[in-house]
């Protein structure tokens, strides 16, 4: 495993010296990038493991988000991240605690509706409360150190899928995907497991979203909540296939570049079509990308083998 | 006396459309474990071909009701074709075909709804009928209202009826309690998966159009109601027919009183409120025994 992290350490220290070399608009590409793949890694964990299948991933980003929104400018931006991760993780245990002994669409469609909670019960306090729609982020920081931001959250969260996959605790969470009653059996506390699982994912979730929420510099419920961010982190998830960890990094890449070309330009055409390619992949492809790749092993091993017979029988004549 | 009449009856009328939306994707869940997120998006078609009709070719709406129906109906068939049978074939485990279906579901809503916003763009849209007041028992109505809350009730007591009286509906709740039983006596899952998926589409076709009757409507009009639905099922009970009329009617009920003494911003907090609650006290519904 040693290559691997190695490989690791030099993509994040090329990533790292971007803002000097990349233009302005590669650069928020980039960040753009990072942003899913640490979304989706930290979505996969959780949810491709256990395969409770969670909604919420707008829910999370946009409490993140608004953690910044309040605190932004009281309190510095080096706080305000972890801080914003933090009130994430904290609702997602809460409602994690009520919500986890559901299994299914039951817990699918609760976690969908968590966004839409969050987002009323936000605009509603701002209204009655605060009398405002939306709040201005005053003196944001340097767009560099944002990107460094999300950059050291992104790595984290790789890391961090990397280090619970090979531990007791994230055994225990692809165990109780595999089976909930015999990992239950078999001495792992499913309720504490899921619940610490869930409020994992959602603390990077909401460390992205209040790193993030000051790029936008006006902040309202309606923008920071978008169903289209934990939409677009459930389909690429499954394009790359959730089972892996290449599989998302990869897909997010991949994502994130056609989300900027095409959906600014055609946004409902680039939606329909987005909802067409998650059809279809369900339909045809459930595994997603990843699951192509052992095929694909077993083509050349086999391409290779015949080759080699072929080799030996004109080597014979 | 005539503010409580009016405000309980605000409430029913609501809750009228939660029912007939929450019996259909009841029905769908209950036989074949798809749950349909999607729902909605077909009571946006319904209310949009309804407009349609009532704008372009000048029909009453009331009339043009059956071929709303009907066309949702074939919608149905075709989309269950496409989609759903496939899953339901391939996928190993219950499980996974919920889950599968689900993904598929959140897909077809993507698609449904912003093909809408490309065909209709993101106006609020509506047309006039029966809007004339009228006066029960010291309280006022709109006609609309109480047509549409007519045809509600009336749509969910048929499908009542059906279930509980034909053979056909025999066979559904026979699905509904043991498929493979079901499938030892002779029903055909072949013909009724996909029948029963165009009744679900079809019940949220007229609830759409009876909607864009009363309302405004948009193209992002149908999520809420899928939501709403949900909660109404799981007050209901899942795969309950009469839970589901019962539980619309009450959502309704209890979003018009807690609107009126809160305030309407707290809408979808109260109707939360309402589904966490019974999620946690009694997950198998109100009404389970």
């Amino acid at each position: 495993m040693k290559p691997r992290h190695a490989l690791l350490a030099v993509l994040v220290g090329l990533l790292a010296a971007a803002p000097w070399m990349l233009s302005d608009f590669m650069l928020s590409l980039v960040l753009t990038c990072l942003m899913y793949a640490g979304l989706t890694v930290t979505w996969a964990m959780f949810s491709g493991a256990t395969n409770y299948l969670s909604l919420a991933t707008a829910a999370f980003f946009g409490i993140g988000a608004y953690v910044t929104a309040w605190g932004f400018g009281a309190l510095p931006y080096a706080v305000v991240v972890p801080l914003g991760g933090v009130a994430s993780a904290v609702f997602a245990a809460l409602i994690g605690a009520a919500v986890l002994h559901l299994r299914g669409a039951y817990f699918a469609v609760l976690t969908f509706g968590l966004g839409e909670l969050v987002r009323h019960a936000i605009t509603y306090f701002e209204k009655s409360y605060a009398h405002t729609v939306g709040r201005v982020i005053a003196n944001p920081p340097e767009s560099t150190s944002v990107y460094l931001t999300v950059l050291a959250i992104a790595a984290a969260a790789v890391w961090a899928s990397v280090a619970v996959r090979r531990s007791r605790f994230g055994l225990a969470l692809a165990g109780i995907g595999a089976d909930e009653e015999r990992a239950e059996t078999l001495g792992v506390n499913t309720r504490r497991t899921k619940i610490a699982g869930f409020a994992l994912s959602a603390f990077f979730a909401g460390a992205l979203g209040a790193a993030m929420a000051v790029r936008w510099t006006y902040i309202e419920p309606n923008s920071v909540f978008n169903p289209f961010i934990g939409f677009q982190t459930v389909l690429i998830a499954m394009v790359g296939g959730a089972h892996t960890l290449i599989g998302p990094l990869v897909s997010s890449v991949v994502f994130s570049v056609l989300t900027e070309f095409l959906r600014l330009q055609f946004p409902y055409l680039f939606l329909t079509l987005l909802g067409l390619a998650l059809i279809l992949l369900v339909l045809y492809l459930p595994g997603g990308l990843a699951s192509l790749w052992p095929i694909l092993r077993a083509r050349i091993a086999a391409l290779g083998a015949r080759l080699a017979a072929l080799e030996g029988e004109g080597a014979r004549g | 006396m005539s503010f409580w009449l009016e405000l309980v009856a605000t409430g029913l009328i609501t809750g009228g459309i939660y029912a007939v939306v929450a019996i259909g994707l009841n029905l769908q869940y209950g036989l074949m474990r798809i749950m349909n997120i999607a729902h909605g998006e077909f009571l946006m078609l319904g209310a949009y071909l309804t407009w349609l009709a009532a704008t372009v070719l000048k029909l009453n709406p009331l009339v043009f009701l059956p071929v709303v129906a009907l066309v949702l109906f074939l919608i149905g068939l075709g989309v269950y074709r496409i989609c759903f049978r496939r899953i339901s074939r391939t996928a190993p485990s219950v499980e996974v075909i919920e889950a599968r279906s689900l993904l598929v579901s959140f897909g077809l809503m993507f698609l449904v709804q912003n093909a809408a916003y490309l065909a209709w763009g993101a106006d609020l849209r509506g047309y006039a009928f029966l809007d004339v007041p009228v006066e029960i028992g010291g309280a006022r109505f709109t006609a609309n209202r109480l047509v549409v809350f007519g045809f509600a009730v009336a749509a969910s007591l048929v499908l009542l009826a059906v279930l509980r009286f034909t053979l056909v509906g025999k066979a559904v709740r026979a699905m509904m309690q043991s498929p493979t039983g079901a499938q030892l006596v002779g029903i055909d899952t072949a013909v009724l998966h996909p029948v029963v998926f165009g009744v679900g589409l079809a019940l949220a076709g007229v609830a759409g159009a009876l909607l864009s009757m009363v309302y405004e409507i948009s193209p992002a009009m149908g999520e809420p109601y899928t939501v709403t639905a949900l909660i109404v099922i799981t007050l209901g009970g899942l795969g309950s027919t009469v839970g589901a009329l019962v539980g619309g009617l009450l959502l309704g009920v209890v979003e018009a009183l807690g609107m009126h003494f809160t305030s309407p911003s707290l809408k979808m907090l109260l109707s939360y409120g309402v589904f966490i609650a019974v999620l946690l006290a009694r997950p198998k519904g109100l009404f389970a025994r």
